[in-house]
């Protein structure tokens, strides 16, 4: 029975399940217990103890059907054709065999167990093991199933595996058809997201911590020590008022950046009123608030919306100019706090007004302007890109071109984020390692000359 | 002998339908003395099935309800403070004499120490809800309910527990459960849980009921109810799941609505039945409307 399971379980981590040994010795436990009395309770038995999220349930019917099937018909036959399969995969190469192996699949259907894993498989599957995030996971498996001629839909996460270049020539050439998140490509995200969240969360407590230094309060601390003989074991503090961070994100929805303005659009999803106060907008020509429809929408219903363009007309330019006006008319007056402004967009404003006046008045309004691209640095002026141009308003321009860069950067934001509501001096000392940064874009304009003069300084004066 | 159909009898007798996969689960869990991990959408019976097992199966229930900033201290165990207090305060007279006799103060302070353990025993541990299911004389039942609302720390805490049925107070050592509880936690999934718990977990998913299923959890119990008007309730309910609504009606407002239905003797349902007690089964006025629409349409 053991490698009965054993067999079943390496069926079930091929097809993506996540099994630990611990819990196949468990589902060993379970069927002796008698967990073999009808083909039900077997089934009930083995899903419990091996499968422990409810989304891998359709890959385990799955793979319980045509496992168990097979079995009862002939349970010789594995073996051997097992060991065959093996035999001519080691003596022919791989080329011969996946021959062999269409021509029995004509034959046989059902037959896939006896797929042996290559050697290269086997290193890619390490390899997606060590990595940190889960981004390249559906790749690596369309490509496995590649070789058992299994047909998936390609993931479009294929994108982030080439050259930014073909990225933009292939980006123009596809239709405008869209399908919302595929489910694999949402648990890879929400993975993603959730580790990120993980992360950030470290400085949310000390956000917390900070809250929670404050003067004592005493009614409350002899009320709450009354059972201790007001013997003080218990303090209660005057906590300073809680504020979230405020974050307001513009996502553009043209092509060049729809992959990461969807990663984006799930990790607002994630972060609505969970970290922080964020507005959202998503834009093209017009540009449109989405928080609310965030907050209350399962993010696929939203991209379905935002792909039927529902939302926003999707055959429109994109035109920045004319949003930051639009933005700078409707919305700019009642913004809360000083937020940092997050504008995720390639900068091709073809060829409409730039308006960079209303860009320079949201950086005035706001705390920090971080702008993310994809484009290098050397397409910036080249066309209608004007990144240059807006990229001098900006506090920082980050290249992103996947979602492994972009949650990066994000991740890094939220932790600067959070430390500016820390005490005054720790603020004045994270300003002065900005200075410092040599990718802080700022600087770099400020000293071509574009942007404002530089200041005087009367230590630099007495220095000389 | 404990076997599935047990289970299943055992349950249908207070009133729990189970269908297989719940029986085997909880046969399985109490078979290999593992927990059970329940997700699945809120009021479909998750807690019910605790609540079942404890009464039928004579278990005591020890209820742990989690929230964020749950920790140990309101988990396991924590320490009488007040209590240690009042208790030196006492025996402080008796501290003097008891010191007297030793030559010097180094002699006092080793004295003092070889007693320190008194303050730190089970005296002043006062048991919270985990502790207090393993310590118990007779089987318990622990459940842990809404998991997901507890932080991740939480959640680590628990992997002991859970894993070897242990406490381990730094104290006192490690205490072992007496009597292996029968845990149940359960999940609305707001939030993953983390694959270490999971994998130390027996995983059960409750979705809604099948038709036959969940007929018979309303004829269980409202026998008053009327055939026809019990299957044409439960049609009904399956079309409004369909719905794209904000909040679906699950068993437990399947049972609402069954009891108001029996309170107002309804003996079929009519659209203007189903407009008056809308409220049991549709919570979200954007909801109301959908409900109702769908009642005139379909049960002309």
């Amino acid at each position: 029975m053991e490698r009965v399971i054993t067999r079943f379980v390496t069926a079930l981590r091929k097809e993506g399940v996540r099994v630990s040994p611990g819990e196949s010795l468990d589902a060993v436990h379970a069927l002796a217990m008698g967990g073999m009395e009808s083909r039900e309770t077997m089934r009930a038995s083995l899903r419990m103890t091996l499968v422990k999220n409810y989304n891998d349930f359709p890959k385990f019917d799955e793979v319980f059907g045509w496992f168990f099937t097979r079995d009862q018909l002939n349970p010789q036959a594995y073996e051997m054709n097992d060991f065959l399969g093996a035999l001519i995969h080691i003596v022919e190469g791989e080329q011969l065999k996946s021959e062999e192996h269409r021509t029995k699949e004509r034959d046989e259907p059902q037959f896939v167990v006896d797929d042996e894993l290559t050697e290269e498989d086997l290193k890619n599957l390490m390899g997606m093991e060590e990595s940190e995030d889960d981004s390249f996971g559906a790749d690596l498996m369309v490509q496995l199933d590649g070789n058992r001629d299994k047909k998936k839909e390609a993931a479009p996460s294929d994108f982030y595996m080439k050259s930014p270049p073909t990225v933009a020539y292939n980006q123009n050439q596809t239709t405008r058809k869209e399908a919302p998140f595929t489910p694999e490509e949402l648990t890879d995200m929400q993975e993603v997201v959730y580790r990120m969240l993980m992360r950030i969360r470290k400085d949310v407590r000390r956000m917390k911590e900070m809250e929670n230094r404050g003067k004592l309060h005493v009614i409350k601390t002899i009320q709450k020590n009354y059972k201790h003989g007001m013997v003080p074991f218990l303090l209660s503090l005057r906590r300073k008022r809680k504020e979230k961070p405020r974050l307001v994100v513009f996502c553009d929805l043209s092509y060049s950046v729809s992959h990461a303005t969807r990663f984006m659009l799930l990790l607002l999803h994630t972060l609505q009123n969970r970290l922080m106060h964020v507005r959202s907008f998503v834009f093209n020509r017009e540009i449109v608030e989405i928080t609310d429809r965030l907050r209350n929408m399962p993010v696929n219903c939203l991209l379905e919306n935002i792909d039927k363009g529902d939302i926003v007309n999707l055959d429109d330019n994109s035109d920045f100019g004319n949003v930051f006006k639009t933005f700078k008319e409707k919305y700019l007056e009642n913004l809360q706090g000083k937020p940092a402004v997050i504008i995720l967009g390639d900068g091709r404003n073809n060829y409409n007004e730039a308006n960079e006046w209303a860009l320079e008045e949201i950086r005035e309004r706001a705390g920090y302007l971080l702008w993310l691209t994809p484009e290098d640095r050397e397409t910036w002026q080249r066309g209608d890109c004007l990144m240059d141009l807006y990229g001098s308003y900006c506090d920082k321009v980050e290249v992103v071109k996947d979602v492994d860069e972009l949650s990066t950067v994000v991740e890094d934001l939220f932790g600067t984020l959070y430390d500016h509501l820390d005490t005054r001096a720790w603020k004045g000392r994270r300003r002065e390692t900005k200075e410092e940064e040599p990718h802080d874009y700022r600087t770099y304009y400020t000293r071509s000359g574009s942007g404002e003069p530089p200041k005087f300084d009367p230590n630099a004066r007495s220095h000389w | 002998m404990i076997t599935e159909q047990y289970v299943k009898d055992v349950l249908r007798k207070g009133g729990y339908i189970a269908d297989e996969s719940i029986a085997t689960a909880v046969f399985l869990a109490l078979k290999m003395e593992k927990p059970i991990l329940i997700e699945g959408p809120p009021g479909v019976g998750k807690t019910g099935l605790a609540k079942a097992l404890s009464e039928t199966m004579d278990l005591s229930l020890v209820r742990l309800q989690c929230y964020e900033g749950i920790d140990e201290g309101k988990a396991l165990y924590d320490w009488e403070y007040g209590k240690q207090l009042l208790y030196t305060q006492l025996l402080r007279t008796q501290i003097d004499s008891y010191l007297t006799e030793s030559a010097d103060l180094r002699a006092a302070v080793d004295r003092l120490s070889a007693e320190e353990s008194l303050f730190f025993s089970q005296n002043f541990l006062v048991q919270r809800p985990i502790l207090r299911s393993f310590l118990s004389e007779k089987q318990s039942l622990l459940l842990i309910d809404e998991i997901d609302r507890a932080g991740d720390e939480f959640e680590a805490l628990l992997l002991e527990c859970l894993s070897d049925f242990q406490v381990s107070i730094p104290e006192l050592g490690s205490i072992a459960a007496k009597i292996k509880p029968l845990a149940i936690l359960t999940s609305n999934g707001t939030r993953m849980i983390s694959d270490a718990l999971r994998r130390r977990c027996l995983y059960l998913y409750i979705g809604y009921p099948e038709f036959d299923r969940e007929v018979e959890i309303v004829r269980a119990r409202y026998p008053e109810l009327c055939d026809s008007l019990t299957i044409q309730m439960v049609e009904f309910l399956r079309k409004v799941r369909e719905l794209n609504l904000r909040k679906a009606p699950s068993v437990s407002e399947t049972l609402d609505w069954a009891q108001v239905l029996s309170i107002l003797h309804a003996k079929q349902l009519t659209p203007e039945v189903v407009a008056t007690t809308v409220g049991a089964i549709a919570k979200h006025q954007a909801d109301l409307q959908q409900v109702i629409d769908l009642a005139a349409q379909t049960l002309r």
